[in-house]
């Protein structure tokens, strides 16, 4: 089986990377696996913080994420499924794109001087490298703000 | 393997236990203990602030210089010295305490006279002045490291002030034979600066509160709002606000918000606005409305147990001035929002089916008894002062109520008790503790009192801005558990705060300025956390350009509220 893996955290920078997804799928013909990844490090510092209501309140909030990408796609006539994975963001793409045999990881483009994601601009290079050479899958970053494809 | 059932009988005879311990230890205690036949020599020992001077070593000395009789004051500072059945004149009475100069005092003719006759005496009450020594400076850094550590975020915040308790143990224990005055207290003295009452009032709340957000109670209230509101935005984000904050003044502000926020990004993605728009104000309603009750914040359970202030009087003395604090913040975060807000429309029947869905309470029974339960909570935490029942005590016989009757999982329970806040609360106490005996805290006391003097109105001015500016930059709780001893002093110092007052203007500045920043309350920053995880990322200065005006109008507010119930 192969596929478009898009991982997305949901907010307006995750927004152009689905767009691009669905035109990548309407010209590649393949489905879409959007990602939303469960990620609790940031309670890691929080006092009376209950990590198992958490993980399963982030779950209901990844699905509901999940299905605007997919309702988006759905508009379009493109066939999506949403995918929740829980652990470390990196290596949680990687994980998917050798489960479905992805032929494309979209993800959105880290932007100067933005924090908080998990890449950075210097990290790409090295991120998209090893995702390709683990999983054949092509990786394309989206521009967060204009969409404009950045092929590594 | 124990069963579970065993496990469950074991956790709640425990817990019963605890409670009875602590209901007996609340009664007032008067019986006193004479020996026949025995006279003494009794004198009290305070510091240069009033306070009394506790585990002080007393000797009695003879002319020779032999010690004759020995005695540790006590928790009043006073201490009582059995008189042998012979002894010389020219005594003299040798005081000795860590962190204080020592302190000879010479017993005069006439009461040498009356202890020989077989007579009881009480001499003059006695000053110490403290020293400031090498432990004093080690104790200071120690908490300064603590307090940047947490800030910081680069350590756990349990492991921040586990850290401090066990630097203070290690130049005590090991660095003493190197150096005396590096000395700060040993493990028993430690253990006195440990408030329980705290500790079993939050155990037995988080208890409660992990039977509770099972229920589903949250998203219900979330989605609730939404229906009541119509999809009118200046509906939705009062009622939101309101519901938040309520939720927070009975459990605790990071469990609402950890509860709150996901529901609320749903809701806002539905409508299509930034659920920052929506989880802001909420996040801010929480700290505030937080404030009414004695349970509704870490710094109100704090101030609590610290000034032996009830449940009713948080209620009865902060809830009107919180409630117009809530408003202004509500018609603040109206105005700022508004262009956001009024851009919302309505949610696809796919998504408006899936809140819905979420929306549903998961545990309906469990949600009634957790009502009953509750209600009897209120009850005696209401009455609890007239009866001498703790706080502590109520929470305790809740947890155990809501374990007998609703009988969970007692695994789950044991997990929900988040044991690293427990160890965080002890380890800062011991922290506190340390800059409490080296003399810090009196350092501070004493020149905050010489600065606002006999001035009442200048007092409750210092301290509802100092904390509410202080807790935008550190972390509230260790702040105000090291700010309490100094507001003890003020209250027994400046004319008409007696009334407590300052003690409430330290909750108000606490918690309300922990809306100036991201880190200023532990909600703020789970709320900023989940909302990073959904798309939405709120940067310091981003939640600081909102946060600190609403800091200016909810504790002006609240200033001007404590001014009208306790000056005017």
């Amino acid at each position: 089986m192969a596929g478009i893996v898009c991982a997305i955290r949901g907010g307006p920078y995750s927004r152009p990377t689905i767009e691009k997804s669905i035109s990548l799928s309407i010209e590649k013909g393949q489905k879409i696996f959007f990602l939303y990844i469960v990620n609790l490090e940031f309670l890691s510092n929080a006092l009376h913080a209950n990590i198992q209501i958490m993980e399963e309140e982030l779950r209901e909030m990844g699905e509901f994420i999940l299905l605007l990408a997919t309702e988006s796609a759905k508009a379009k006539n493109v066939t999506a499924e949403g995918v929740i994975r829980k652990g470390k963001v990196i290596e949680e793409i990687v994980a998917q794109c050798k489960e479905v045999d992805a032929d494309y990881i979209l993800l959105g483009k880290p932007q100067m001087g933005q924090s908080g994601n998990v890449l950075n601009i210097g990290t790409m290079d090295a991120f998209a490298d090893r995702i390709e050479e683990a999983s054949g899958a092509k990786v394309v970053y989206v521009e967060g703000n204009d969409a404009e494809e950045s092929k590594k | 393997m124990m069963r579970k059932n065993q496990k469950n009988n074991i956790l709640i005879a425990i817990l019963i236990g605890v409670s009875f311990l602590l209901i007996l230890s609340s009664q007032p205690v008067d019986a006193e203990e004479f020996l026949p036949n025995q006279n003494f020599l009794i004198g009290k020992v305070a510091d240069n602030q009033g306070s009394p001077v506790i585990d002080a070593d007393v000797t009695l000395l003879d002319q020779g210089g032999n010690s004759i009789s020995e005695a540790l004051t006590q928790s009043n500072g006073i201490f009582t010295l059995p008189m042998p059945n012979v002894f010389s004149n020219d005594l003299t009475v040798k005081i000795e305490r860590h962190h204080f100069e020592e302190l000879l005092v010479v017993v005069d003719n006439s009461d040498q006279q009356l202890l020989q006759a077989g007579n009881t005496v009480s001499i003059e009450d006695q000053v110490m002045v403290r020293v400031i020594n090498i432990g004093f400076w080690v104790a200071t850094g120690i908490f300064i490291v603590v307090l940047a550590l947490i800030a910081t975020g680069k350590l756990h915040t349990t492991l921040s002030a586990l850290i401090g308790a066990s630097l203070i143990y290690l130049v005590s224990y090991i660095g003493r034979p190197f150096l005396e005055d590096i000395y700060i207290f040993n493990f028993e003295r430690s253990l006195q600066y440990i408030d329980w009452n705290v500790i079993f009032l939050v155990m037995g709340m988080m208890i409660v509160i992990a039977i509770v957000e099972h229920t589903g109670i949250f998203q219900w209230m979330a989605f609730f709002a939404y229906r009541t509101s119509r999809g009118k935005m200046w509906l939705l984000l009062p009622i939101l606000m309101l519901f938040t904050g309520i939720a927070s003044a009975f459990l605790d502000n990071v469990t609402t918000m950890l509860l709150m926020t996901p529901m609320t990004v749903q809701i806002a993605i539905a409508l299509g606005i930034s659920p920052l728009a929506l989880l802001i104000p909420e996040v801010m309603a929480s700290n505030v409305i937080g404030v009414s009750t004695l349970v509704g914040t870490p710094t109100n359970i704090l101030i609590g147990s610290f000034g032996n202030i009830s449940f009713n009087d948080f209620l009865s003395n902060l809830t009107p001035g919180v409630l117009v604090s809530f408003i202004g913040l509500t018609i603040y975060s109206w105005f700022i929002y508004r262009n956001n807000l009024k851009k919302a429309h309505k949610p696809t029947p796919v998504l408006m089916e899936k809140l819905a869905e979420r929306g549903k309470i998961t545990q309906p029974e469990n949600l009634k008894k957790v009502g009953w339960v509750g209600l009897g909570m209120i009850v005696l935490f209401v009455i609890g002062e007239s009866i001498h029942l703790l706080p502590a005590v109520t929470a305790l016989m809740g947890a155990t109520a809501l374990l007998v009757w609703i009988k969970p999982n007692i695994e789950e329970m044991i997990e929900a008790v988040d044991w690293t806040t427990l160890v965080f609360f002890m380890s800062l106490f011991i922290v506190v503790g340390g800059i409490q005996e080296v003399g810090l805290i009196s350092f501070i006391a004493e020149n905050i009192g010489n600065f606002v003097g006999d001035s009442l109105v200048l007092s409750m001015l210092a301290v509802i801005w100092v904390s509410a500016f202080l807790s935008m930059a550190i972390a509230n709780i260790p702040f105000t558990a090291a700010m309490l001893p100094v507001i003890g002093y003020l209250t027994a110092t400046v004319p008409g705060a007696e009334s407590k007052v300052l003690f409430f203007c330290l909750s108000v500045g606490a918690a309300m300025g922990g809306n100036g920043t991201l880190i200023g309350a532990s909600a703020n920053m789970v709320m900023a956390g989940i909302a990073e995880a959904a798309g939405y990322k709120i940067s310091y200065a981003d939640f600081f350009k909102k946060g600190f005006p609403a800091v200016l109008i909810t504790v002006s507010i609240g200033t001007v509220w404590l001014f009208i119930k306790f000056v005017l």
